[in-house]
C-alpha cells in the first residue's frame, strides 16, 4: 500500500558533539509533538544483585534533577499540555513525551536536565521501591501468565543476561543502594548512549537550535562495556513446571531465534505471522478452531540486540488439558518445519505486514516508535522505509529454513502452569488482623 | 513494564506555560438518514489509502434477557462466524489476505462492528459488513465452539483481579439496574445460552432503524453514499422494542462487598457511587474535576497513594457515562498488609477534594492538560469514525468535540467545585468492593460498612446480585 508522496523524505538527523543523535520528522496534521528518547540500556546490562535496576531508572528519571525537584517533571509537563510515559525492555529504556507544540522548549529543558543532572534523593528512592514492588506484585506475582513467562526465560537462558526479569528479582528490588544507582546512571544515561526522536508539528531548524542550547553542552561519558556473553547452543529440551493457583492451565513454548538486526529477521517475522496472526493463522485454526485444545494462542518474537526467544503462549482449554494442547502444538510446529508454507500463505503474511506497517505510521506517536526502533536496533532509521521491499523479497524456502532452524526439539523450552488450589481456604477462617 | 500514565503537587510556583491549543478541525461530515431510519455519517480523509468504519446497533447488552446476560456479546461475535455464502474460515481468510482489521462486540447500550480496510478493498468491506449484519448464518458448530471459548476466557480472566474489578464494582453499586450486568455475562449465564437464543436476539434487535454507520477515509463521499444506500436502505426495521434503561438512583449509606481470592497477595479496591450521564450539562466541569482527582499522573489520588507514599503502582478515578448516569469510582491496589492505609488515604483524598475543590494553579494546569492533548484523540480515521458514531448514538453534535477547548477554558474553579460536590459521593454514601485474601482483610473491610462476602471463583452476576438482594 503506497502512501501518498515519499514517506520520510522530510526527515533530518544530526549527531551533536557529545555523541547525541537527534532525528526530526516534521508532521503538521495536529498541533502536537511526540518525543521519544531511546537509551541503549535494559535488563541485558544487569548482573545478580542489581537486577531490575534499569527498570528502576525508568521510574527514577521522574524523581528530580538539578533544576526540577522531585515531582516537577510531571507537574510541569502536564501543566503545559503534555503527558509522558516510559518503558524498559531487555535491551533499551525508552522515555516518551506527548505534548502541545507550545510546550516544546520546556520539555527539552527538562529532558536535558535529567540527562545532565539527575538527583538521587533518598526519600524518593525508598518511596519508589514501594511503587516498583507494587508493580511487580501486579504485573508478575498476581498474574499466572507473567509468572510462568519469567520462569521460562530463566530456564531458556543459562548464560546470557536475557535470563534476568526486566522488573528484577524481589530481593534485589529491596536492596539496591544509592551508590549502585549513581554508578549505573553515569555509565548508561549519557548523551552518547541515547537517540532522541521528535515527530510532529516542528521544524528541524527549531529542534536543532534547542538541542544546541540545552542538550549539546551535556558531556559524553566513556562508552559502556559491551555485553560479552553469548548464549551457548541449547542441546536438549528443557521443561519447567509451575504449580500455583490459576483459573486455567497455561502452556508456553520458547525457542531461541535471531536478533533484530539478523539476516533472517524478516523470514522469522513472517513465520511468526503465519503461525499466529489472525483467525486464519496456522495455530489458531489448528488449536482453537479444529482441535479445540486452546482458548487462545499467541506469540511474541523478541527482537533485541542479541538472539532472543520466539515464545508461543497457549491458554489451555480446561476440559482438554495441557497434554493435548502440547501435542497439538508440537505437531503443528513440526509440520511447518517439514512441509514449509504455501505461496498463498506467504503472500497473505506479507500483506498483513504491509498493512500493519502503514497502520503503525498513522500517528506521530507510531512514527516516533517505528523510527527509533530501526535506528537503535538496525543502526539506521532509513531502513524503516526499505522494510516493505525486504519483506517482499522473502521466499517460502527462507521461511521453511527459519522454521527448521527454530522448531528443533533441542532448541525448545516447555513451560507448564498447573493450577492448584490456594494453600489455605479463607472463608470462615479466623480473622488474621493483618501482618505487622 | 510501563510506568503507569495516569497525578499533583500544587504548592510549587513554576510558571504554567501557555499551551492553549486552538480548537481542532474534523473533516467535513455528511449525515444521511435513510427511510428505514438507518443513519450514515460520511467523512472524506485522504492522507493514507485507508477506510475506517464504525457501525453501531443501538440496544447492546440492554437487550439481554435476565439470566442470559452475555447474549448480545455472543451474538455480535457470531457475526464473523458465517455470513451470506461465507464460512467463518472464509471470512477470516479474506480479512487476513487483504490486511484488514475487523472487531466486534457488545457494549452496554450498543453492539458494534468496526474495521479498517485498504481503499482498494472497499467492495469487499461493504459486502462483508452487509452480509454480517443482514445475513449471518450462526452455524451450530461455530456456536458450540465460541460459547465454550467464551466461558473459558471468562475463567482465565480471573487470573488477574484488575481485569474484573470495574465489573464487580459496577455490579455491586448499581445492583438491580440493567447497567449492573457485565456485557460479557458470567460463566453460568453463558452456559444457559442456546443457539436459538442467539437467533431470537438477532431477529428482534438487528434492523435498519437501529443502525448508525460512520465511515471515514479515502473515498468519494457521493459515490460511497450510493453504495451504502444500496447495501442498507432496504433493511427492515428491528421488530423488538429498543430497550431503554431507567434512570438509576444514587444509593445511600456505606456498604462493602468483600470478594475472597485466597491466593491474592494484594487487595484490589473500587470505591464509588452513581455519577453522571454522557449528556449531563456539567460534563466538561466533570472532565476537569476527574482529571484533577484521578485522571492523570499528578492527580490528587496518584500523588497521595503512589508518589508520596509508594503504597501502589497506580490510583485513579473514572466516570462511566452512558445515556443514563453510570458509576463514578476510585480504583487502586496495594499489598495485603497496607489495605487499610491505602483505602483510608483514598477516602480522605476524596473528602478533601469535595471540601476544598481545585486551587487556581491546578485548575489552569488541568485546562492546559486536557486542551493540549485533545487533538491526539482525533488524529486518525478510525478514531474519528468511532467518535462520530458515538456522538450520533448519544445525540450530541460534532461541536461537542470541535468546541471542547473553548468550553473548558470558559470554566472557573468555583463552578467546578459546585459540580464536583454534586457528582462525587460523600464518605457516608460509598460502596466499597475489595478483592483480596479475605482471611487477612476481613477486619479491615468491616471498618467501612456492612460487609457481604462472596468468592472470586464463583460466577459474578448470580453471586453479586444475590448478595446485594440479601442486604
Amino acid at each position: 500500500m503506497p502512501k501518498r508522496g515519499q514517506p520520510g523524505a522530510e526527515i533530518v538527523a544530526r549527531t551533536f558533539k557529545n555523541g547525541l543523535k537527534v532525528i526530526v520528522w516534521p508532521d503538521h496534521d495536529i498541533p502536537n509533538v511526540a518525543l521519544y528518547t531511546w537509551y541503549r540500556v535494559g535488563s541485558r546490562n544487569e548482573a545478580p544483585g542489581i537486577t531490575g535496576i534499569s527498570h528502576f531508572f525508568e521510574h527514577m528519571m521522574f524523581n528530580g534533577s538539578k533544576q526540577f525537584p522531585p515531582g516537577e517533571f510531571d507537574r510541569v509537563m502536564e501543566a503545559a499540555g503534555g503527558a509522558n510515559n516510559a518503558w524498559t525492555s531487555q535491551d533499551v529504556t525508552v522515555y516518551t513525551d506527548w505534548f502541545a507544540r507550545s510546550a516544546l522548549e520546556i520539555v527539552v529543558r527538562m529532558e536535558a536536565d535529567r540527562i545532565c543532572c539527575l538527583s538521587f534523593d533518598s526519600t524518593s528512592v525508598e518511596s519508589e521501591r514501594g511503587v516498583v514492588s507494587s508493580e511487580r506484585r501486579t504485573a508478575v506475582d498476581n498474574s499466572a501468565r507473567d509468572f510462568l513467562e519469567e520462569t521460562v526465560y530463566a530456564t531458556a537462558f543459562v548464560a546470557h543476561p536475557y535470563q534476568i526479569p526486566i522488573i528484577g528479582w524481589p530481593s534485589d528490588i529491596e536492596r539496591w543502594e544509592i551508590a549502585d544507582l549513581q554508578s549505573y546512571f553515569r555509565t548508561y544515561y549519557a548523551p552518547n548512549n541515547a537517540t532522541m526522536l521528535f515527530v510532529g508539528d516542528v521544524t528541524p531548524a527549531q529542534i536543532f537550535t534547542l538541542a544546541e542550547k540545552h542538550l549539546e553542552p551535556i558531556p559524553a561519558q566513556p562508552r559502556p562495556a559491551p555485553v560479552r556473553t553469548v548464549e551457548p547452543p541449547q542441546t536438549g529440551e528443557r521443561r519447567v513446571v509451575v504449580r500455583r493457583p490459576s483459573p486455567v492451565p497455561l502452556l508456553q513454548m520458547a525457542f531461541h531465534a535471531g536478533p533484530a538486526g539478523g539476516p533472517e529477521a524478516e523470514a522469522e517475522d513472517l513465520l511468526e505471522t503465519i503461525l499466529t496472526s489472525g483467525e486464519s493463522s496456522r495455530l489458531y485454526r489448528r488449536m482453537v478452531d479444529r482441535d479445540q485444545v486452546a482458548v487462545g494462542v499467541g506469540s511474541y518474537l523478541q527482537r533485541g540486540f542479541d538472539p532472543g526467544l520466539l515464545l508461543v503462549y497457549v491458554t489451555v482449554s480446561p476440559d482438554r488439558g495441557a497434554a493435548a494442547a502440547e501435542s497439538s502444538l508440537v505437531d503443528e510446529l513440526a509440520r511447518i518445519a517439514r512441509e514449509g508454507v504455501t505461496e498463498a500463505e506467504l503472500s497473505k503474511a506479507k500483506t498483513m505486514h504491509h498493512a500493519a506497517y502503514w497502520r503503525a505510521l498513522k500517528t506521530i506517536d507510531g512514527k516516533a516508535e517505528a523510527l527509533g526502533s530501526y535506528e537503535v536496533f538496525r543502526g539506521d532509521y532509513k531502513k524503516l522505509f526499505t522494510a516493505p521491499e525486504r519483506y517482499g523479497k522473502v521466499t517460502a524456502k527462507a521461511v521453511q529454513e527459519a522454521a527448521r532452524r527454530i522448531f528443533d526439539e533441542r532448541n525448545r523450552t516447555v513451560g507448564l502452569l498447573i493450577p492448584e488450589e490456594a494453600a489455605e481456604a479463607s472463608s470462615g477462617g479466623a480473622p488474621g488482623g493483618g501482618k505487622k | 513494564m510501563k510506568r503507569l500514565a495516569l497525578l499533583l503537587a500544587i504548592t510549587l510556583s513554576v510558571p504554567v506555560a501557555a499551551s492553549r491549543a486552538a480548537d481542532i478541525q474534523l473533516p467535513p461530515t455528511r449525515t444521511v438518514t435513510l427511510p428505514n431510519g438507518a443513519r450514515l455519517i460520511l467523512a472524506e480523509k485522504r492522507e493514507v489509502p485507508l477506510i475506517s468504519f464504525s457501525a453501531y446497533l443501538q440496544g447492546g447488552a440492554l437487550t439481554d434477557p435476565e439470566g442470559k446476560e452475555g447474549l448480545a456479546a455472543l451474538t455480535a461475535e457470531m457475526l464473523r462466524k458465517g455470513a451470506g455464502k461465507r464460512s467463518a474460515q472464509q471470512i477470516a481468510y479474506e480479512l487476513d489476505t487483504s490486511g484488514a482489521v475487523l472487531g466486534m462486540g457488545a457494549g452496554v447500550e450498543v453492539t458494534w462492528i468496526s474495521g479498517e480496510f485498504l481503499a482498494r478493498d472497499e467492495g469487499l468491506m461493504v459486502d462483508l459488513l452487509r452480509n454480517m449484519l443482514r445475513n449471518p448464518t450462526f452455524p451450530d458448530s461455530e456456536f458450540v465452539k465460541l460459547k465454550q471459548q467464551s466461558i473459558d476466557a471468562l475463567k482465565s480472566e480471573k487470573d488477574d483481579p484488575n481485569n474484573l474489578l470495574t465489573e464487580y464494582g459496577t455490579a455491586f453499586a448499581m445492583a438491580g439496574h440493567p447497567y449492573a450486568n457485565p456485557v460479557e455475562g458470567d460463566e453460568k449465564t453463558l452456559e444457559r445460552i442456546t443457539r436459538e437464543d442467539v437467533l431470537a436476539a438477532y431477529r428482534a434487535h438487528y434492523g435498519g432503524d437501529r443502525l448508525i454507520l460512520s465511515i471515514v477515509g479515502d473515498f468519494e463521499p457521493k459515490r460511497m453514499e450510493g453504495v451504502l444506500r444500496r447495501a442498507f436502505g432496504d433493511w427492515a426495521r428491528a421488530p423488538g422494542t429498543r430497550p431503554v434503561a431507567p434512570a438509576p438512583a444514587r444509593a445511600r449509606g456505606k456498604r462493602v462487598l468483600l470478594v475472597d481470592k485466597p491466593d491474592a497477595t494484594q487487595t484490589y479496591f473500587w470505591i464509588g457511587n452513581l455519577g453522571i450521564s454522557r449528556k449531563d450539562p456539567d460534563r466538561d466541569a466533570v472532565d476537569i474535576a476527574n482529571t484533577a482527582l484521578g485522571g492523570r499522573y499528578t492527580s490528587f489520588l496518584n500523588t497521595a497513594l503512589r508518589i508520596q507514599s509508594g503504597l501502589t503502582y497506580g490510583a485513579r478515578s473514572r466516570t462511566l457515562r452512558l445515556i443514563e448516569p453510570g458509576p463514578v469510582a476510585i480504583t487502586s491496589y496495594t499489598k495485603t498488609e497496607s489495605t487499610q492505609r491505602a483505602i483510608d488515604l483514598a477516602v480522605e483524598t476524596l473528602e478533601r477534594f469535595r471540601k476544598t475543590g481545585l486551587d487556581s494553579l491546578t485548575m489552569t494546569s488541568v485546562q492546559n492538560y486536557l486542551s493540549g492533548l485533545h487533538p491526539t484523540n482525533y488524529e486518525t480515521s478510525d478514531q474519528i469514525a468511532s467518535i462520530l458514531a458515538g456522538l450520533a448514538h448519544i445525540g450530541l453534535p460534532v461541536t461537542e468535540i470541535t468546541e471542547y477547548t473553548g468550553r473548558l477554558l470558559a470554566l472557573d474553579s468555583a463552578k467546578v467545585h459546585t459540580v464536583l460536590r454534586r457528582v462525587y459521593p460523600a464518605r457516608e454514601d460509598l460502596a466499597f468492593v475489595l478483592i483480596g485474601n479475605a482471611s487477612e482483610i476481613r477486619p479491615v473491610a468491616k471498618r467501612y460498612g456492612e460487609v457481604i462476602e462472596i468468592r472470586f471463583d464463583q460466577p459474578l452476576i448470580d453471586t453479586v446480585s444475590r448478595a446485594a438482594k440479601t442486604r
